[in-house]
């Protein structure tokens, strides 16, 4: 019978093991998060004080 | 959480920079070809637009009184 439940002390060939590689992607996502809300907050300001879309 | 087991089989010394390098590109991208594309960017970031406008086109203003009577009010005794 094939594994369902993969091993959580297994390290992969990126030399990670499932706990880090979701530690990795949490920090990514919320990078990504900050610098989505510093880009809105930028465009917002642009919209308001440039002549874009005017 | 969702795709976070993308680095069990993608090198993070490769990934991110990827990522983080697509997003640098293709952003500068836009911004320069908005730069280059349009006429109101170039004007905008050329700056003084606002003083040059005041400068030629002064306020109108009377330079004498008027000369023909429109109206005037009833003489009173």
């Amino acid at each position: 019978m094939a594994e369902s439940k993969s091993d959580p002390n297994k390290v992969w060939p990126t030399g990670l093991t499932e706990a880090e590689s979701e530690e990795i992607h949490r920090h990514v996502i919320q990078g990504t998060q900050i610098f989505g809300f510093i880009a809105v907050l930028a465009h917002l300001f642009a919209y308001i004080y440039s002549p874009w879309l005017k | 959480m969702i795709y976070g087991k993308l680095w069990l089989v993608v090198k993070p010394t490769v990934g991110i920079p990827l990522f983080l390098g697509a997003v640098a590109v293709s952003s500068f991208l836009v911004h320069y070809m908005l730069l280059t594309h349009t006429t109101w960017l170039p004007k905008y970031y050329e700056g003084g637009m606002k003083k040059t406008a005041a400068i030629e086109a002064p306020a109108e203003t009377a330079a004498a009184p008027p000369t023909t009577l429109v109206a005037a009010a009833p003489a009173t005794k």
